[in-house]
């Protein structure tokens, strides 16, 4: 835990696979069809007389599909952070109030009382400033 | 890095951040209280005369059918490119300098856009049936005609203000947990529930970074296509001095470029009423001239070519309404906008003239006022020189439209002094990031095991 986000810890930690990506695509491609297929099919079901232009315009409703694009791309992204990050935290976690001023926080999750005791041996001679247990709900 | 940011360090950040959320004076209140009242005489009391009485309380009459609420409108819409600009394309880019401005350059967003909301409201006078604008089933078996520019605006501004909103609310979600954890009461509530839990563990911040940059990357274009459509408003009609190609990139610079003049009127605001002289420095004030006189130039450009290619197409009603618009009714609203928009914007060529406060403060202003200048130019010279010489005429707003126009800044005004007690101002995260990481010692905010 950490008051900025920290460059280079991926490398120690290991490169993240995110689906976040997945969602922005997954809606911006959902929202184009649908925003096509919302002007395109309005004009079908709703004849405004065009003096002989065709029903479905192509730039125009490309405008609207774009839009849409956009939006849901944007709705889809906020979704996928949500789900992928695990917010809003219903169950009650291990949080260190000092880590949002200037400290920063290891978290070594452990089951039993010889593994807290190996880790914290392996945190202090890494230079930890403070080692304590706090316990999360299951 | 200049002298007064060498001496920051992270809890100084945090601590300064919540005392402008929790310490409030009087002279808060009296903004507050002022510019709400402003809104209420100005803005809603007019508005609910006109919805009485009917549009023709506002100047507008034939040929000129639309006015200072129109402009108004798109001034407001422009304004709120600003958020846009500082925060996603300068996120893109990496500028550090941007870091501590970006949050409230986002709410300035966000506000405009409100305020641009409400005034279509006011523009259309029969507010009540605009919910036909919305693609919804109904019993007429009727739909929004999505051919119209009109149209293009519903779907963009909708699609703009969920965008800002969700762009503006990720960026704080740790500035929340972090002013959370020092408040109590109803404000601990409410940033509990905003923060939705946030811990700074680095799968968060993983996540974040990546959501915020597909943000930022998916809100540019958006930004670009919003005022290019707002200006497709008037370029798709066949009006003389209106129907040009040149209104998109038109409307986009000069959004961009009244935007940032915005954001520098704020920034002197913030710096000293909310004492964040450590946090908005010279070097804050120095890029945004230097920005203000890339977009200034664009901006002359572009009002160069508008007149070139009025003027090249020899088009008689072309030329009737380039020379009404330098020359006639309206010629000095003119000329006072190149001053303040094309010649004053020159002084920032002088790195004196852009790291002084308070001529930066006079200058966006009257960047400000030209471009609103440029907006009515847009439309009243226009509609007052159609085709038909019988069907010319001329345009004063009404008393109605005045007042209506400056309740909009006031209403514009308390929203932002509502952001500026409620939600963190300026980014908490971001600016630790441009100081030095703390070492590892013991100080007053030293945690204790909970057991």
């Amino acid at each position: 835990m950490s008051p900025v986000p920290i460059e280079g810890v991926e490398e120690v930690l290991g490169k993240k696979f995110s689906v976040i990506k997945r969602f922005t695509f997954v809606g911006a491609v959902c929202g184009g069809m649908l925003g096509f297929a919302l002007a395109a099919g309005t004009a079908v079901l709703y004849l405004h007389p065009t003096g002989g232009r065709p029903i479905i315009t192509i730039p125009p409703f490309l405008i609207i599909a774009y839009e849409l694009t956009i939006l849901f791309g944007i709705l889809a992204t906020v979704l996928g952070f949500f789900l992928s990050a695990r917010l809003p935290m219903i169950k009650e976690r291990v949080y260190v109030p000092a880590t949002a001023v200037d400290k920063f926080a290891v978290t070594v999750a452990c089951d039993s009382q010889p593994h807290f005791q190996q880790a914290a041996k392996i945190l202090s001679t890494a230079g930890a400033g403070e080692v304590s247990q706090l316990e999360e709900e299951a | 890095m200049p002298p007064e940011e060498q001496s920051l360090v992270y809890a100084d950040v945090n601590r300064d951040v919540v005392r402008s959320l929790l310490v409030t004076g009087p002279r808060y209140y009296v903004a507050l209280y002022t510019a709400l009242g402003v809104t209420v005489l100005c803005f809603f009391f007019p508005w609910f005369y006109q919805l009485f009485y009917g549009i023709g309380a506002a100047g507008m009459n034939h040929p000129n059918v639309w006015g200072t609420y129109l402009s108004s409108f798109i001034f407001w819409i422009g304004l709120s490119h600003s958020g846009t600009l500082l925060s996603c394309v300068l996120h893109l880019t990496n500028s550090p300098w941007r870091k501590a401005m970006y949050r409230s350059a986002e709410a300035m967003t966000l506000f405009s856009l409100m305020v641009a909301g409400v005034m279509v409201f006011v523009h259309v006078g029969r507010p009540w049936f605009l919910h036909w604008a919305l693609p919804y089933p109904n019993q007429m078996e009727m739909w929004p005609n999505f051919r119209s520019p009109l149209l293009f605006d519903v779907m963009a501004i909708a699609t703009y203000l969920t965008g800002s909103i969700m762009f503006i609310y990720m960026g704080s979600i740790p500035d929340f947990a972090a002013v959370r954890d020092r408040t109590t009461g109803w404000r601990r509530h409410f940033y509990v529930l905003m923060s939705m839990g946030w811990r700074g563990t680095d799968r968060e911040w993983h996540r974040l970074g990546l959501a915020y940059t597909f943000l930022a990357v998916l809100i540019i274009p958006l930004a670009v296509s919003v005022h290019s459509i707002v200006s497709w408003d008037f370029a798709m009609s066949i009006v003389p001095a209106l129907h040009q190609t040149i209104f998109a990139p038109y409307f986009v610079v000069g959004a961009i470029y009244s935007g940032t003049a915005g954001i520098v009127t704020v920034m002197f605001l913030l710096r000293k009423y909310m004492d964040f002289g450590q946090y908005i420095t010279t070097v804050h004030f120095d890029n945004l001239g230097k920005l203000l006189l890339a977009l200034s130039l664009m901006w002359t450009y572009i009002n160069l070519i508008e007149i070139f290619t009025a003027w090249y197409s020899g088009s008689s009603a072309e030329l009737e309404a380039l020379t009404y618009k330098l020359f006639g009714y309206y010629g000095a609203l003119y000329w006072e906008m190149i001053l303040f928009c094309a010649l004053a914007p020159l002084l920032l060529i002088s790195t004196r003239f852009r790291t002084s406060f308070v001529p930066m403060l006079i200058l966006s202003i009257a960047i400000n006022i030209g471009m609103y200048t440029e907006r009515f130019l847009i439309v009243a010279t226009s509609l007052s020189r159609q085709y038909l010489p019988d069907a010319w005429g001329f345009y004063v707003p009404s008393a109605v439209e005045v007042s209506i126009l400056l309740g909009s800044l006031a209403m514009f005004t308390t929203l932002f002094l509502l952001f500026v007690k409620l939600i963190p101002s300026i980014s908490i995260y971001e600016v630790k990031e441009t100081l030095a990481t703390p070492s590892n010692k013991t100080g007053s905010d030293a945690w204790q095991p909970s057991h």
